[in-house]
């Protein structure tokens, strides 16, 4: 019998605004430490905070995907500690009434995980040492990062795997894509991970950056939990340190040492009206998100759901399949996208977001496979050209003879010449021998400059030898 | 309302001050003296009072998502000397 | 005494050198700091150097007015303490946006003046480390009241024309002016930019004009009141022309009882009566019993809640001072701050950690921003009747820095029970000097509603002329 695993997460999202969330500091630029910094950001005294309007309508364009009940007003607190990073030793940041409350995000059709709460707050510097953190003797800190706009996500427990918790991460990260409020390349995703197997208390890890490393932090949690219950340990709830180098978490603190936040509502900036009208504008906004893609192209468009779903993570790539379904069979379409596309692009790390796309010339070579003017191995190596650079695709197949070689009259043909120049694999194949068939559709194909398809070379031959 | 020295001592202690034993003997019997006086606010009747977090009604002070000129590496770090190399130098994070 | 504007008339027109006429004031303030310590720093190449501009292009309703400004408040280039060691080398990178409208206007900061270490204390002797404490200009062995004792002190000693911004969160402005004899206005809040100033208690902290006439706190209300974009807590309404506004008017004074009892001495209740008789408005005792009852500790457990997450701030890193970085952070913050906070700046952030710490933060912080409510609900009552409210600004004259050293830490914070009303519920008051006792000057407080600095003023200018 297996114990119940519950995994909640705290994810901390960095928005994607041009200026930080209180001043008027550049989100982008700069990486030389201390380039982008201003008296608020770095806590000089007489200094003053101005809240973000563009940082607030993109919080609030989360809770609105995420069915979230929306506060009518938007008030921050502040949460007083001492840390190096901290510029004036307390953090802006949202306290008794989150922006948003409740919501959901859907995993698949009958599993969703809960949010207790999505709220905004700053970020504070980040540090840097000498060596390891352990044995620097003084910290670096650079404000560059201070002050820049954060979405915090709290989920429910409902996590019960670390699959889920990857599941989860994924579909949230698709979300913030859709809602164009995170920027992949460049923004920060941070996570405090809450993860026990029962009857263990809760155990808080803190501070994991990035998707991947919040993965690793899970699984290896699980594994030491699992290992102290098979030893029969005692645990207490407590918070744990992720080394991402040494792959392996540490303790940090007994919740009996928890800090004294002493919150109070910030008297230095005002409360904002989250009013109707200004919801109804966001909403408008919206995009269609992932959910309504898939949706679409299963039920309307009739293409296959697995194809949909994986398309639908990625937004610039369900709008070209949008488009592509007007121009080809969409099946035909979702299948050379979510297969061949995703491989080229893949393999040249590049997102379809980030390329300069000619999409014209892709769908003409779409139309070409569905003609089955080219074959899909031609295909295949042209689209893989095309990504790295694009060109003309007609012209370039009519100027290098690419077109396939599919009239049965002239592959039967070839075919008829390769059984006369090889004997010996004909009389392989008759004694049952199935590679020497491969053999000589290999010769085939060769006649053909692979401008063939193998399937049916195949089948030529293997009634050319009946 | 209970205000002894191991709550003196941890206050301080939240608040990142070290207080010396002198400091402590002086301030226990003030402190206990200024917050028996202050707690007389518990008499006020504020069942149905909202908070007043400011004195006059503010509300709605954003401002738009433009960069403007911020310092330079050298006028950020111009106020101290515990720098390197572009960075602010702090005390150990552990 | 000339006023402000007639002095700016004549820099106007050149019959004032205003490069002399700053190295005299500039001597004069060297001369008197020596013995009654009303600066912390006196910028003299920086005045210098705006004498020298406006006397190339005498321009500005202020032109060449020496100003002095509370040390709290940010001047560019110039070191700025809030009256504590822990800033010690603090030079700003910016203005406060009132030393900015200064500035254009012509005026000539002389220097910043000494205070209570962050505005803590109602008699300037609660200074930071290594600082002496301003000497009251009429007596050397009494205080000149606080926080912003420096600013009363050298507005009413020098003999030049001058004028000072000072600041209030429970009665700053109003207490040293009282004490020192001078007139001085708190505006309502964020009806003065906090841009630049640095923070006691963001709710309650208010910049305000200390002068030697009201004309001439008129103007300088004018010049720097106005909404500031760099501070969400500025109100949005029209600026006035306060100088303007200084004419008759029929008013109605509600006399708050409460401060006329035995905490008050007797015969400043008489001059206050007296005055408010002779003045022939039309008056009647009022009561504003929850204010006067509670609002010292409601005042106090707010400020001091607030403050002790502004001060956090200082702990050795970025500006001001500094120590070896040795030890993990919380030792070397705590050595930063222990060593060079004093002692009422420790207290006061004991308290207001204390009180807003899970587990007392509802009975004291947030009951106190409830009670505030009631406060401001009991002044608004009033407004609907009277235009003005009255009390003496403190209870006592200034006292002697020997009856200061007696007093506990509770009966120095008692000391703001008549002031520390207006400045919680955030409404304009004025301190107007209505005779002496014992040789030292007597303030009677005047209270309006939001935003009705130009009624203040009106009804000050009336009190004034009484014999």
């Amino acid at each position: 019998m297996s114990n119940e695993i519950l995994i909640g997460l705290e994810i901390h999202v960095q928005l994607n605004t041009a200026t930080k969330l209180f001043c008027s500091c550049a989100t982008q630029g700069s990486e030389d430490p201390n380039t982008r910094t201003c008296p608020t950001c770095l806590g000089m005294p007489g200094s003053k905070p101005i809240l973000n309007k563009a940082a607030v309508e993109k919080a609030l364009k989360l809770c609105l995907a995420a069915d979230c009940t929306i506060a009518p007003e938007l008030i921050f607190s502040r949460k007083s500690y001492f840390y190096p990073d901290m510029s004036k030793n307390y953090q802006i940041t949202q306290y008794e009434l989150p922006l948003g409350t409740g919501g959901s995000i859907k995993l698949a059709k009958d599993k969703s995980i809960s949010l207790i709460r999505i709220h905004m707050e700053e970020d504070p510097a980040s540090l840097a040492h000498l060596g390891s953190m352990e044995k620097s003797p003084y910290t670096l800190v650079d404000y560059n990062r201070s002050g820049n706009p954060l979405v915090e996500i709290v989920t429910k427990p409902d996590m019960h795997s670390s699959d889920e918790a990857r599941q989860f991460m994924k579909k949230l990260i698709t979300l913030l894509e859709y809602l164009e409020i995170f920027d992949i390349n460049s923004g920060i995703i941070k996570a405090d991970v809450n993860v026990n197997i029962k009857p263990y208390p809760r155990v808080e890890i803190k501070n994991v950056t990035g998707f991947k490393e919040i993965q690793r932090a899970i699984e290896y949690e699980l594994s030491r939990q699992k290992q102290e219950l098979k030893e029969k340990k005692k645990a207490t709830q407590h918070t744990r340190n992720w080394n991402s180098e040494k792959g392996i978490t540490t303790m940090l603190r007994s919740k009996e040492t928890e800090e004294e936040y002493g919150y109070i509502i910030d008297p230095d900036l005002t409360v904002t009206d989250i009013t109707d009208p200004m919801l109804q504008k966001l909403k408008a906004e919206l995009p269609e998100l992932a959910e309504e893609k898939i949706n679409k192209f299963t039920k309307t468009l009739n293409v296959a759901e697995d194809h949909a779903k994986i398309i639908s993570t990625d937004k610039a790539m369900a709008e070209l399949l949008e488009r592509a379904a007007k121009q080809v069979a969409p099946d035909l379409a979702a299948k050379w996208i979510r297969r061949e596309l995703n491989r080229v692009l893949n393999y040249n790390k590049k997102k379809l977001k980030d390329l300069d796309f000619d999409e014209e010339n892709f769908f003409k070579l779409l139309k070409l496979i569905e003609k089955k003017t080219i074959t899909d191995t031609t295909a295949q190596k042209l689209l893989e050209q095309f990504i790295v650079k694009p060109f003309d695709i007609a012209k370039y197949v009519k100027d290098k003879k690419l077109e396939a070689v599919s009239d049965s009259g002239s592959l039967e043909k070839f075919c008829q010449e390769a059984i006369k120049e090889n004997p010996d694999a004909v009389n392989d194949y008759k004694s049952g021998n199935e590679k020497a068939l491969h053999f000589l559709t290999g010769q085939v194909m060769r006649k053909t400059k692979g401008q063939a398809t193998p399937g049916e070379v195949n089948g030529i031959l293997v009634s050319l030898l009946k | 309302m209970k205000i002894d020295e191991s709550m003196l001592k941890h206050v301080a202690e939240v608040a990142r001050l070290k207080l010396t034993e002198a400091e402590i003997k002086k301030f226990l019997p003030e402190l206990k003296e200024v917050l028996d006086t202050f707690s007389k606010i518990s008499e006020v009747d504020t069942k149905n009072t909202t908070s007043s977090y400011q004195p006059v009604p503010l509300k709605n002070a954003l401002r738009e998502d433009k960069p403007k000129q911020c310092l330079t590496q050298e006028q950020a770090l111009s106020l101290t000397t515990h720098k390197k190399e572009g960075y602010f130098k702090g005390p150990k994070a552990v | 005494m000339p006023s402000v504007t007639t002095f700016v008339k004549k820099v106007h027109s050149g019959e004032i050198n205003v490069v002399e006429h700053t190295a005299k004031v500039l001597q004069e303030a060297k001369k008197l700091n020596r013995e009654y310590h009303y600066y912390n720093t006196i910028c003299e190449p920086l005045a210098k150097q705006q004498a020298r501009a406006i006397k190339k292009n005498p321009k500005g309703r202020l032109a060449g007015v020496p100003v002095s400004v509370k040390d709290a408040i940010c001047v560019q280039g110039v070191e700025s303490t809030a009256g504590s060691k822990i800033l010690k080398g603090y030079k700003p990178l910016f203005d406060a946006t009132v030393i900015q409208r200064l500035k254009k206007e012509g005026a000539i900061i002389i220097g910043k003046t000494a205070q209570d270490a962050f505005g803590f204390g109602s008699f300037s002797t609660n200074v930071g480390l290594d600082m002496k404490a301003p000497i009251n200009p009429l007596d050397p062995t009494r205080a000149c009241g606080g926080s912003s004792g420096g600013s009363a002190g050298i507005t009413q000693l020098t003999q030049y024309p001058h004028l000072s911004l000072g600041e209030s969160t429970g009665g700053s402005i109003a207490a040293p002016a009282s004490f020192c004899g001078i007139p001085a206005l708190c505006p309502t809040y964020g009806k003065i930019s906090r841009y630049g100033l640095m923070d006691y208690a963001n709710s309650l902290d208010k910049i305000g004009p200390m002068g030697k006439t009201i004309e001439d706190i008129a103007l300088l209300l004018e010049i720097i009141a106005g909404h500031d974009p760099k501070d969400s807590t500025s109100l949005t309404s029209k600026t006035e022309s306060y100088s303007k506004s200084l004419t008759k008017a029929d008013h109605h004074i509600g006399i708050i009882k409460e401060t006329l009892g035995k905490g008050t001495d007797p015969k400043i209740k008489d001059m206050v009566l007296n005055t408010i008789d002779e003045s022939e408005i039309k008056h009647a005792s009022v009561s504003l019993p929850l204010t006067q009852k509670y609002g010292v500790s409601t005042y106090f457990l707010l400020a001091m809640a607030e403050a002790s997450t502004n001060l956090a701030k200082y702990c050795g890193m970025r500006y001001g001072k500094h120590e070896t970085l040795k030890g993990s952070f919380n030792e070397y913050f705590s050595k930063v701050r222990s060593h060079n906070l004093n002692e009422e700046s420790k207290r006061r952030i004991m308290i207001g950690t204390f009180a807003r710490m899970a587990g007392y933060r509802d009975a004291f912080y947030l009951k106190a921003t409830k009670i505030r409510t009631k406060i401001i609900e009991e002044y608004k009552k009033l407004f609907k009747t009277y235009d003005v409210l009255a009390s003496p600004t403190m209870p006592i004259i200034a006292p002697t820095f020997k009856e200061i050293e007696k007093l506990t830490p509770l009966q120095h914070y008692m000391m703001d029970t008549m002031t520390v009303g207006p400045n919680l519920a955030g409404l304009p008051h004025m301190n107007v000097t209505i005779g002496e006792k014992d040789g030292m000057p007597v303030g009677l407080l005047l209270i309006a509603d939001h935003e009705q600095e130009s009624t203040l003023l009106k009804a000050a200018k009336v009190i004034e002329n009484v014999e």
